[in-house]
């Protein structure tokens, strides 16, 4: 009730008229009632009820929040973040080396982000994600749907389709081994034409339309509340023509983040991005490091990185807050992305490229 | 859709005329703005700005559709999907042929054939659909002045001697391919942009541009400093362009890239990441 009437979201010429004549309080509005207020600043009385709606609005929230209730602001204790993220789920990418070293898979609530030259399979990672978020609980999944805007135009859905078709067949061959009533029940529901209405596809073509729909993206999410992955895929290519003005890009881009940490918390959904790969120039030779500088490197939670060993392609988690980095080895079959046979995890970031920012890794001994 | 005027995004006169004193009159200008600035332009509070963002959002953004439905879709109309290029094991790689509304990319040391393939699958496209075909006109952009219409006479009147039987036959179908020679990338890009109304009035279902790479290396030198980003820029306007009218129109779009040598530790020769069928665009 003591806020400042500088603080409150009314509209600025409101609020200079207000400070000209003297109102320091949301409280000294509220008492002053609609009439008294529409005398005292000169404006009609149906803009000054509105005005003290918004203030009353305003500190009704700010009281609530102050209650410990559900607010723009959430407080709550570190064991209750604990009990929330153990018992939530991960998305499954099929390839179990690059879900151990995920720490399960893909996580809720968290922006991951895959970079990797053209052709080394984030597209396809992306699409067998939006496939794995609708396995059935029961199976081990998270039974959701998926949102998948498209810069690049690589979304084939006839590609969508095989993935879709080998991912019930595996929960089939599950199904059958184990016998189970709700495994059954589960795949009645979980078949090809299900899976594929599920998945809601967006088309940007340029930025305007990314940030468009990004803006709209809650609403969306609000209504379809099941979604529980959301892939952008290509986030760097509307950025990087026709932007003389670098600094509009970085705002643009930071204010993009900001946007889907909150959508990716809000409805307890995982935000996936791709990004491309450039070639920084250095003193003598030439590096390749993800695209759109140095500050977007910020806003992803978790990164990995995805390139090339010959002909063996290979993940690299580069950015993690509870996993140890490391690189694993996966393969693009005709189902999808799978292991490489036998699966093999190299926990070491040694024979991989040392990151020369990072401080190398030492082995500790457990005792 | 960036440059969608405010006044048709359905926001009011009064509004659309307050933000054209502060120069924002397209959706881009709006969607640009942060918040704080919007407020301060449009005068109304945090809540009405969120509204107007929404509404002026839902001009721009695109439609929603399920993966079932671009699947029904699809599967309406199957042998629109590829242009067969009626070499079977080539076929059977590429699961059909040259598929229709993406981008390909065709790369190889000099004389291995590219602009013989291109020039074969500009004949193919103009045969009618009962023979493999797209039964439409081609068009042709050649940066190499490589194209030959004598030798594509040549390959019509020997691959399909029963079908172009007759002068006419032939004529017809080199009237049908519009052959387009750009020698700067300012050109190229200046006709790309320009082939939209093309396609649409010349019932156009193949384009090929012969080639990328050319045009490219020969007017950015990748090892002065500004042409890296200057070069980037022209590929991904090009290639974003290029995708657009390939998925409108449904149609292939053949490119043609050179290969480069990649001084790095193997010997191995990599094809030049030139390419905007790639999204990288890279310097070799």
């Amino acid at each position: 009730m003591q806020r400042e009437v500088g603080t409150l979201p009314l509209a600025p010429a409101l609020r200079a008229r207000l400070a000209a004549a003297g109102f320091q309080t949301a409280q000294e509005l509220l008492d002053t009632g609609p009439c008294g207020l529409s005398k005292e600043i000169g404006i009609s009385r149906e803009e000054a009820l509105e005005a003290l709606q918004v203030v009353r609005q305003e500190c009704h929230g700010d009281a609530a929040r102050t209650a410990g209730g559900s607010g723009a602001t959430r407080r709550c204790t570190a064991l209750e973040l604990l009990e929330e993220e153990q018992t939530q789920g991960f998305i499954i990418t099929f390839c179990s080396a690059l879900d151990n070293i995920l720490g399960g898979g893909m996580q809720l609530t968290k922006i991951t982000e895959i970079c990797g030259a053209p052709g080394v399979g984030k597209t396809q990672l992306c699409m067998q994600l939006a496939v794995d978020v609708q396995i059935p609980e029961c199976f081990g999944g998270v039974a959701g749907e998926a949102v998948f805007i498209d810069t690049e135009g690589s979304f084939m859905v006839d590609r969508v389709v095989d993935i879709a078709a080998a991912c019930v067949q595996h929960c089939h061959l599950i199904a059958e081994a184990q016998q189970e009533e709700d495994h059954q029940k589960a795949l009645e529901t979980f078949s090809l034409e299900n899976i594929l209405s599920h998945i809601y596809y967006f088309r940007c073509r340029d930025y305007i339309e990314l940030l468009a729909q990004v803006y709209l993206l809650p609403e969306f999410l609000s209504e379809h509340s099941k979604v529980r992955l959301v892939v952008i895929d290509g986030i760097a290519f509307p950025f990087r023509h026709d932007f003389e003005d670098l600094s509009l890009r970085t705002r643009l881009l930071n204010g993009l983040a900001q946007q889907l940490i909150i959508i990716a918390n809000d409805h307890k959904s995982a935000v996936v991005l791709t990004n491309q790969m450039t070639t920084r120039i250095g003193q003598n030779q030439s590096t390749l490091v993800p695209a759109l500088g140095e500050s977007w490197g910020h806003a992803a939670t978790v990164r990995l990185i995805f390139h090339w060993d010959n002909s063996q392609r290979l993940a690299t988690l580069y950015k993690s807050p509870s996993q140890k980095e490391s690189t694993i080895a996966y393969h693009i079959t005709s189902h999808g992305f799978r292991d490489v046979q036998p699966p093999a995890v190299t926990h070491s970031a040694e024979g991989t490229e040392v990151n020369p920012r990072k401080r190398p890794r030492t082995e500790e001994e457990k005792q | 859709m960036a440059a969608k005027k405010l006044r048709r995004a359905q926001l009011s006169q009064e509004m659309c005329e307050r933000l054209s004193r502060y120069q924002i009159t397209t959706c881009q200008d709006f969607l640009c703005l942060s918040l704080l600035e919007l407020m301060k332009v449009t005068g109304q509070s945090y809540y009405e700005v969120q509204k107007l963002l929404c509404k002026v959002s839902q001009a721009c953004a695109p439609k929603m559709q399920t993966a079932y439905e671009m699947k029904l879709r699809k599967s309406v109309n199957p042998s629109s999907a590829f242009l067969s290029t009626t070499l079977h094991s080539l076929d059977r790689v590429l699961h059909g042929g040259v598929p229709c509304g993406s981008l390909t990319e065709i790369t190889s040391p000099p004389g291995c054939g590219k602009t013989q393939f291109c020039i074969m699958v500009s004949v193919l496209a103009t045969l009618p659909v009962s023979m493999g075909g797209l039964d439409g006109a081609v068009i042709y952009i050649d940066t190499e002045s490589a194209f030959s219409a004598e030798r594509l006479i040549e390959i019509a009147a020997n691959r399909f001697p029963a079908y172009f039987d007759s002068d006419e036959k032939l004529f017809c179908m080199t009237c049908s391919i519009h052959l387009y020679r750009e020698l700067t990338c300012c050109s190229v890009l200046k006709r790309i942009m320009s082939l939209e109304e093309e396609i649409i009035s010349k019932k156009v279902k193949l384009i090929i541009i012969d080639s990328v790479a050319s045009v490219v290396r020969k007017e950015f030198d990748t090892k002065l400093q500004g042409n890296l980003a200057e070069r980037s820029n022209f590929l991904t306007r090009g290639a974003s362009v290029l995708k657009y009218l390939a998925e409108e129109f449904s149609i292939p779009v053949i490119l043609t890239n050179q290969i480069t040598t990649s001084l790095s530790s193997g010997p191995a020769t990599q094809a030049d990441l030139v390419s905007p069928a790639d999204d990288l665009s890279l310097s070799e």
